[in-house]
């Protein structure tokens, strides 16, 4: 019973085999499965974590290039306003001038228009007044007729004379 | 006539706790001598314990474990963060040690009650070479983490005087985790066949519980503890 023998030997190669054997069949395997499993968890952290900051910096880079997009699209607009109020004033003018243009030369055919028309009324009234002239003298060479006339013309005569 | 037949009777327990105490040869080698039986008993175990291991490992998956993988990751996951506790998590090179140990111990001191077999920690040789393979890796570590140099100095600290203690006690730590061991083992183990030869029914059954079953795992549980923790106070 409190006897120290070989076994002590026999029982020192039995731990030791058995230490072996179990680190080989129950140790490493179990060990190499949880330290997997460790390894897959911290991995997907840190996917998850640079997914997290990919997408940040993308949501960024986005508000930067829509606040970019509108600062542009308000220099566009701004542009073509300013573009289309120098042509709406171009034509406007344009219109403005053709227009004078138009009415003056209106009144201008008018005014052409106008003495044409008084030129040959005169020579029609001068011509009836000869024709009505040449009657009245063919048919009666009157005395009275003629100093009428006279007087009529020479009233209209003495008129301007006297003015 | 009656003093004869107590005599007899004394005889005769005696003659049976004789028997169960002592570590029979079960057989023998021509040239390597007797093997005792705790060498047998402890061959059972481990050949239990690595069919065990090979049965419960097969099929480990890393995703969607199955609950006997759970289960056994739970355990070996404890027992790794108890001794991590205790030696550092630097030093995990000796853990697998430690649990081969703590489960070798926990199995052969609950053997008796459950199986039959008298445990191997009842003789002396099983738990003294448990202490010498303590011994060895307490000092190994301490040689192994701070150097040949650092191992011999601090013996001399903190004065010299205390040298020749220090020297003791190598030889006192293993000492003393093989006589706790032995000594609960062999305690309880008398204690329940004397229980079972007076009194043979029911009685003996929570007796067993505390000596064989918790004394038993308790034990084994303070032997890796204190291995651990000298360990430890080595590798300061």
């Amino acid at each position: 019973m409190l006897s120290l023998d070989l076994n002590l030997v026999w029982n020192i190669i039995n731990l030791v085999v058995l230490y072996l054997l179990l680190s080989h069949f129950l140790f490493k395997p179990v060990m190499g499965i949880m330290e997997k499993r460790r390894q897959i968890i911290e991995d997907g952290l840190k996917n998850a974590q640079a997914a997290q900051d990919d997408a940040a910096k993308m949501k960024q880079e986005y508000e930067d290039a829509l606040r970019g997009a509108k600062q542009e699209s308000v220099q566009i607009l701004e542009k073509a306003r300013s573009a289309a109020k120098s042509e709406y004033d171009r034509i406007v003018g344009e219109a403005g001038d053709k227009a004078g243009n138009i009415i003056e030369s209106a009144k201008e055919t008018v005014r052409a228009e106008r003495e044409k028309t008084m030129k040959e009324l005169q020579g029609e009234i001068a011509g009836l007044a000869v024709a009505s002239a040449a009657k009245i003298v063919g048919r009666t060479a009157d005395e009275d007729l003629y100093d009428q006339f006279l007087k009529e013309v020479g009233g209209t005569h003495d008129d301007t004379d006297d003015k | 006539m009656n003093s004869s037949k107590g005599g007899s009777n004394t005889g005769n327990l005696v003659d049976t706790l004789m028997e169960e105490l002592n570590c029979e040869t079960v057989f023998t080698l021509p040239v390597l001598g007797g093997i005792s039986e705790s060498v047998v008993v402890t061959w059972i175990i481990m050949a239990v314990l690595v069919l065990l291991s090979i049965v419960l490992v097969r099929n480990l998956r890393v995703e969607n474990p199955g609950k006997v993988q759970l289960a056994l990751e739970a355990g070996i996951g404890w027992a790794q963060d108890f001794f991590e506790g205790i030696i550092g998590k630097e030093n995990r090179r000796y853990i697998p040690y430690l649990i081969t140990v703590l489960l070798y111990l926990a199995f052969s001191n609950t053997i008796a009650p459950l199986f039959g077999f008298k445990p191997p920690t009842k003789d002396l040789n099983v738990t003294a070479g448990l202490a010498i393979m303590s011994m060895c890796l307490i000092e190994y570590s301490g040689i192994h983490k701070n150097g040949l140099k650092h191992w011999v100095k601090h013996f001399a600290q903190p004065v010299p005087v205390v040298a020749p203690i220090m020297i003791l006690e190598v030889i006192i730590r293993p000492l003393s985790l093989c006589m706790r061991l032995f000594g609960n083992m062999l305690a309880g183990f008398v204690v329940m066949e004397l229980l079972k030869t007076i009194v043979p029914l029911i009685i003996p059954i929570p007796v067993s519980f505390y000596f064989d079953i918790f004394d038993g795992l308790l034990q084994a549980y303070v032997f890796v503890f204190l291995t651990g923790l000298f360990m430890n106070e080595e590798m300061e």
